[in-house]
C-alpha cells in the first residue's frame, strides 16, 4: 500500500502507553531535539511509566471499599455540595453568593444549576483578564492556523508544543478563576472520556483546537457532534492510529476504543463471539458488541486520515474498503464513501441505549459516587436518549443528574483527585497565581503537581485518568499532594514575600481559636467535628491559651506557624471529601 | 513495639498515638524477615508481543511465522539472529542479557501462556488477570493481595509487605494490608512547607488521621507510615552490587529502586513494577534488532540482568536465591503483522519466571501456528493458564497452598515444574 501521509511523521510520539513509534529521515533530528528538551525541561517530568492502569467498575469499587469512601460526615448544605461537585470548591464569597440565590436549599441549588447550565450568562471577565495577562498567543488560533504555525515545516519542539503548554496553563487558570465552574468540571471529565495523550507530535501543536473545538464546545451540547469532532481531530486520528487505517492494511485500534471507551462501554462488550450470538432488545437492536463489530467498524473507518495540508480530516477515495459491512445489526451497502460509512457508525453508536448508559454512568461516577446509584444513572440515560437530537442534549443529561435527590445524598462518596485538591486549595486561599509562560512559581508548581500522577493531558492509555478512590488514595499520590500543598503555603513571590497571603483581615482576631475558626470556615465552609477543630486550634496555640492574641502579623515565626496551620487544613483527610 | 506498630496500622486509636509520638520507628525491623522470599511481578502493560520475544527456530511453524510477519519476524541467522533456548525456540537477540541468565539456569520460559477468557480488551484483560478472577470484575481484591493475606510467613510486624513502584498501586495488590506506592524516594519526604513547623504539623496530621477509621483516614495514616519507613531508610547504603549496570531510563530506575528496597530488608514480600509501551499497533520495528518494541525489550532484559547482579552481589541476604521475578502481560498480539508494521491485539503470549528457585528451561505446550491451530483463526492459542504458573510459585516458593482463595474458581492445578519446591495439595 501507499504509506499514509503521516506514516513518516509520527516520530517518537511517546503516545499510547509510552510506545515509541518509528522515526525516519529528518524527523530523527526533530526527535533528538525533543528528547534533549525533555531532559532539560519540564517535559521530562511527564510520567514515564505509561501504563494502562488499573481500572475498576462500579460494582467492584463498591465491594472493595465496603461502602462510601468517606461516609461518616453528615450531608452539608446544598452550597457545599454544589460548590465541591459542580465547581472546584468555593472561592471567597462563593458561599455567600450561593446563599443569596433563594430561600431554601432546594431553590438555591436549582438557581445555581440553571446559572451554571447557561454559562454565557455568567460574566467571566476576571478570567479573561487573567488569560490575557498570561501571555498566551495560540489559544484563539483556528485548527488550520495551529497546523500551519506549529506543525508544518517541522518547527522547533518549543514551537510545536506551545499550544499544549498554553492550554495546560489556561486549564489551571480556568479551573481556579472562571465563574463558569461547571464547564470546567465537565471539560475535565470529557478530556478523560475522550482521552488523548497530548505530549506528542501531532496532539501537542493542535491541542488548543482539540480542547476548544472538540471538548469544550460540546460539554453542554450534543454527544453525536462531540463524537464526530473528536473522531475527525488530528489528535485522535493519530493517537489511536486511524490515520493509518487503510483498506490494504486495516488498523483496528480506534474502532476498538471507540466502542469500548467512548460509546457502548466495556460493560456491553460480548467478547470474542460472533455477531449473531449477541442478544437483541425488543427493538431488535443488539445489546452490545463483539470483536466482529470492531472489525466491521474498522473497515468503515478505512480512509479516515489526516489531511497533511490542512490538518483536517481527509478521505482519500482509494483507501476505503468499498464492500458491504454489518455493524451492530445494521447493513451497510457497498460502494459508499468513507465519510458516509464512518458517519453512520457514529450515528449508530451515539443513538445506542448502551451508549446512553455508559455516558450517563461515567458522568454520574464523576459527579456523584464511584458506584453511582442506578436510578440516577437510568434517569440520565433516559435524558440522553430523549434529547438525542437536541443541540443541548448533554445539558439535559447533566441537569437530570444534579437535580436528582442522589446528587446531595451521595455527598462524601467521591475523593478529590489531585487536580481538584490543588485547584480547590488555591481557590480557598483566594490566591493570585499567574500561570503565565515563563513564570517560575508556575513552573515549580506544575513540576510538583506532576508527581501526584495527575499531570494534565498526560495519561497515556486511552481510558483517561482513573476515577475511583482507591487509585488516588495510594501512598505515592497522597505524599506528593501533601508536598505540593505545603510547598505552596511556603512559596516565595520572588520579591522577598510569600506567593500566597494567610493573614485574615483586621477584626477577625489573632488568637489561635480565631485564626483556626476563620480558616476552617474559609477552607471547609461546613461544620467540622469538635475534635478536628480542637486539633487545629492546638496546633496554632502551641501550648498557649487558645484565646490569647498571637503576634501573627509581627513575628515571622508565628506567621509561619499560621502557614503550616493552613497547610494542615489542606492535607487533612477531610479535605479530600467531595 | 510490635504491638504498637500493629495497632497503628489497624486501630489508630488516639491513646496509642499519644504513646507513640510523632513517628514510627523502624530500627531493627529486618530481623524478623530472615529467609523470607520475595515475589516481583513485572507487568508489561499494553499487550506485549510474545512472538517477538520467543519465536520458533525451525519447522512448519517457522514458515508460518515468517509468512505472517514479513517485516517483524526475528531471523534465525545473521544480524539479530534468535538466541537458541532449546532447539525449537529462540529468544530475541535484544534480550541477550536474559539469555545469559537462561544459560545459568535462572530463567523459565512458559510458552503460549495467558488469560483464557475471551477478550481482546486491554482493560478487561488486565483487570481479570490482576483480580485473578477471569470473567468476574466484582472481585474486591487482587490475586497478589490475597497471596499475601494467606501467607503464613508475613508477621504483623511487617507493616508494608508490598512495594508498588509508581505513584499508585496496581489492581493485583488490592486488599494488601500495606503497600508503599513510590516512584522516587527523594519525592517521598515531608520536607516542604515552613521548615520550623514541619514536625509539629506532621504530629498534628497524624492525630487527625487517627481520629477516624474512614478509608480516607486509613489511607492517609498508611501514607504517613510509609513516609516514616522511607525516611528511616537510605538507598545509598545499598548501592548497586555485583557490577550491576541498570539502563538509564524508567525501567532501570524502577528495577534499581526495587532491588534497593528489597536489600534494605524491611520485610517486603511482593513488589510490582509496571512497564508501559507494549501496545504496538504501528511501527513496531524497522528491523528485528531496532525499533520501539526492541528498545523496550532490550531495556527490560538489561534491567533484569542488572537486578539479579545487584541481588546476587549483595553482601548480605542471599537475595539471589530469595527473589523470584515473573514477567507477564495481558495478552499477546496477532500472529499476522498489520500493514503499519505493527500488530493488533491477540491472545496467547509468553511468561518468564526468573531468579530464585527457578528451574531454567522452556515450559508449556506449543499449540502451533498453522491456521487451524490459531485462536479465533488469528492468534497464538493459550495452552497454559497464567494462574497455573502463579499457583506453582505460591505453593512451591511460598509454601502457600490457598489456591482457592488466591484464584477462586481455578480448577485442576498441576505444577509445570518451572520452580523448585515442595508440592502441597491446593486448598
Amino acid at each position: 500500500m501507499t504509506r499514509p501521509h503521516l506514516a513518516d511523521t509520527p516520530a517518537d510520539t511517546l503516545s499510547r502507553y509510552g510506545s515509541r513509534r518509528g522515526v525516519s529521515g529528518d524527523l530523527a533530528e526533530l526527535v533528538r531535539q525533543k528528547r534533549a528538551h525533555r531532559v532539560a525541561g519540564r517535559l521530562d517530568l511527564v510520567p514515564q511509566a505509561a501504563t494502562a492502569g488499573p481500572r475498576a467498575t462500579a460494582a467492584r469499587v463498591r465491594r472493595r471499599l465496603g461502602g462510601p469512601p468517606t461516609a461518616a460526615e453528615p450531608v452539608p448544605s446544598a452550597a457545599i455540595v454544589a460548590l465541591n461537585r459542580l465547581a472546584f470548591g468555593p472561592r471567597p464569597g462563593d458561599l455567600e453568593a450561593f446563599q443569596a440565590l433563594g430561600a431554601s436549599d432546594g431553590a438555591r441549588l436549582a438557581a445555581y444549576v440553571e446559572q451554571q447550565l447557561d454559562p454565557t450568562s455568567i460574566d467571566d471577565s476576571e478570567l479573561e483578564t487573567r488569560l490575557s495577562a498570561a501571555g498566551f498567543t495560540t489559544l484563539a488560533k483556528s485548527a488550520q492556523q495551529l497546523w500551519q504555525d506549529h506543525h508544518q515545516g517541522n518547527p522547533d519542539w518549543a514551537i510545536r508544543v506551545r499550544p499544549l503548554v498554553e492550554v495546560e496553563r489556561a486549564t489551571f487558570l480556568r479551573a481556579i478563576y472562571s465563574r463558569r465552574q461547571l464547564v470546567e468540571v465537565l471539560a475535565d471529565h470529557w478530556h478523560d472520556h475522550f482521552n488523548v495523550y497530548a505530549w506528542e507530535y501531532i496532539a501537542a501543536p493542535t491541542w488548543a483546537a482539540y480542547d476548544r473545538d472538540c471538548i469544550r464546545a460540546h460539554v453542554l451540547g450534543n454527544f453525536r457532534e462531540m463524537l464526530e469532532a473528536v473522531a475527525k481531530s488530528p489528535a485522535m486520528l493519530v493517537y489511536l492510529d486511524n490515520y493509518a487505517n487503510h483498506v490494504a492494511g486495516p488498523n483496528e485500534n480506534w474502532a476498538r476504543e471507540l466502542f469500548e471507551l467512548h460509546t457502548l462501554g466495556a460493560a456491553h462488550y460480548f467478547g470474542v463471539r460472533r455477531q449473531h450470538e449477541v442478544p437483541r432488545d425488543p427493538q431488535g437492536v443488539p445489546r452490545g458488541y463483539v470483536d466482529d463489530d470492531v472489525y466491521e467498524a474498522t473497515r468503515c473507518f478505512t480512509g479516515w486520515t489526516v489531511d497533511e495540508d490542512t490538518g483536517g480530516v481527509a478521505y482519500p477515495a482509494d483507501w476505503h474498503d468499498r464492500f458491504q459491512k454489518w455493524v451492530l445489526g445494521t447493513y451497510f451497502p457497498p460502494n459508499r464513501t468513507a465519510a458516509v460509512d464512518g458517519g453512520q457508525v457514529l450515528d449508530l453508536l451515539a443513538a445506542h441505549p448502551a451508549t446512553a448508559q455508559h455516558v450517563a454512568w461515567r458522568l454520574c461516577r464523576r459527579l456523584l459516587a464511584d458506584a453511582p446509584p442506578q436510578p440516577v444513572v437510568d434517569a440520565a440515560a433516559a435524558a440522553f436518549l430523549a434529547h438525542h437530537n437536541s443541540p443541548h442534549q448533554l445539558r439535559e443529561v447533566v441537569r437530570a443528574i444534579v437535580l436528582a435527590p442522589e446528587f446531595r445524598l451521595t455527598w462524601g462518596q467521591k475523593v478529590k483527585r489531585p487536580f481538584e485538591v490543588m485547584v480547590s486549595a488555591v481557590r480557598a486561599l483566594g490566591a493570585d497565581l499567574s500561570f503565565a509562560l515563563d513564570d517560575e512559581l508556575t513552573d515549580a508548581l506544575l513540576w510538583l503537581f506532576e508527581h501526584t500522577g495527575h499531570a494534565r493531558f498526560a495519561w497515556r492509555p486511552p481510558d483517561g485518568y482513573p476515577d475511583e478512590a482507591h487509585h488516588w488514595l495510594s501512598t505515592g499520590t497522597l505524599v506528593a499532594t501533601w508536598r505540593l500543598l505545603n510547598w505552596l503555603l511556603d512559596a516565595g513571590d520572588g520579591k522577598g514575600g510569600h506567593a500566597v497571603a494567610v493573614l485574615p483581615p483586621a477584626g477577625v482576631g489573632t488568637s489561635a481559636a480565631a485564626l483556626a475558626d476563620w480558616w476552617i470556615a474559609k477552607v471547609y465552609g461546613r461544620p467540622m467535628p469538635a475534635s478536628f477543630r480542637d486539633e487545629i486550634v492546638a496546633f496554632m496555640a502551641q501550648g498557649r491559651g487558645s484565646t490569647v492574641p498571637l503576634p501573627v502579623a509581627t513575628d515571622s515565626d508565628t506567621e509561619h506557624r499560621l502557614r503550616a496551620m493552613v497547610g494542615l487544613l489542606f492535607i487533612a483527610p477531610e479535605f479530600l471529601r467531595r | 513495639m510490635k504491638t504498637t506498630r500493629r495497632t497503628f496500622l489497624y486501630g489508630c486509636s488516639a491513646t496509642v498515638t499519644a504513646l507513640a509520638g510523632t513517628r514510627l520507628s523502624f530500627a531493627g525491623f529486618g530481623a524478623a524477615t530472615a529467609d523470607a522470599r520475595v515475589l516481583v511481578v513485572v507487568f508489561l502493560r499494553g499487550g506485549a508481543d510474545g512472538l517477538s520475544m520467543v519465536a520458533p527456530l525451525a519447522g512448519p511453524d517457522r514458515a508460518f511465522y515468517e509468512a505472517a510477519r514479513p517485516h517483524l519476524a526475528l531471523p534465525v541467522s545473521g544480524a539479530g539472529a534468535l538466541l537458541p533456548l532449546d532447539g525449537r525456540f529462540g529468544l530475541s537477540s535484544v534480550a541477550a542479557p536474559l539469555h545469559d541468565l537462561y544459560q545459568r539456569g535462572k530463567v523459565g520460559v512458559v510458552l503460549a501462556c495467558g488469560l483464557t477468557h475471551d477478550t481482546r480488551s486491554h482493560f478487561d484483560a488486565q483487570e481479570y488477570m490482576e483480580l485473578g478472577t477471569p470473567g468476574t470484575r466484582s472481585t474486591s481484591s487482587g490475586w497478589l493481595g490475597r497471596l499475601l493475606a494467606t501467607a503464613s510467613d508475613v508477621p504483623t510486624s511487617v507493616l508494608f509487605p508490598a512495594l508498588a513502584v509508581g505513584s499508585s498501586q496496581p489492581t493485583s495488590l488490592l486488599g494488601a494490608r500495606g503497600t508503599v506506592a513510590m516512584e522516587d524516594p527523594d519525592h517521598f519526604l515531608l520536607n516542604t512547607g515552613p521548615w520550623r513547623w514541619q514536625d509539629a504539623q506532621r504530629a498534628a496530621l497524624r492525630r487527625l488521621c487517627n481520629a477516624s477509621s474512614s478509608p480516607l483516614h486509613d489511607a492517609s495514616s498508611r501514607a504517613m507510615d510509609a513516609v516514616d519507613l522511607v525516611e528511616s531508610l537510605s538507598l545509598d547504603s545499598v548501592p548497586p552490587a555485583g557490577g550491576a549496570t541498570y539502563p538509564e531510563n524508567e525501567i532501570g530506575r524502577s528495577l534499581r529502586l526495587a532491588a534497593g528496597m528489597i536489600r534494605l530488608d524491611v520485610g517486603l514480600r511482593a513488589v510490582t513494577l509496571d512497564v508501559g509501551g507494549w501496545d504496538t499497533h504501528v511501527e513496531q520495528a524497522w528491523s528485528p534488532t531496532d525499533g520501539a518494541f526492541h528498545a523496550l525489550l532490550g531495556s527490560l532484559a538489561q534491567g533484569l540482568a542488572a537486578f539479579f547482579a545487584d541481588l546476587e552481589g549483595s553482601p548480605t541476604g542471599s537475595w539471589g536465591e530469595r527473589v523470584t521475578v515473573v514477567v507477564m502481560s495481558e495478552f499477546g498480539r496477532r500472529l499476522r503483522e498489520n500493514a503499519d508494521r505493527g500488530t493488533d491485539h491477540g491472545h496467547g503470549s509468553v511468561m518468564l519466571v526468573l531468579g530464585g528457585g527457578v528451574r531454567g528451561g522452556v515450559y508449556g505446550t506449543w499449540p502451533g501456528l498453522a491456521p487451524e491451530q490459531l485462536y479465533d483463526g488469528a492468534d497464538l492459542a493459550i495452552t497454559t493458564d497464567y494462574r497455573r504458573v502463579l499457583s506453582e510459585i505460591a505453593i512451591r516458593r511460598f509454601a502457600n497452598p490457598a489456591i482457592s482463595t488466591i484464584f477462586p474458581g481455578y480448577q485442576g492445578y498441576t505444577p509445570l515444574g518451572v520452580v523448585e519446591g515442595r508440592d502441597l495439595p491446593p486448598a
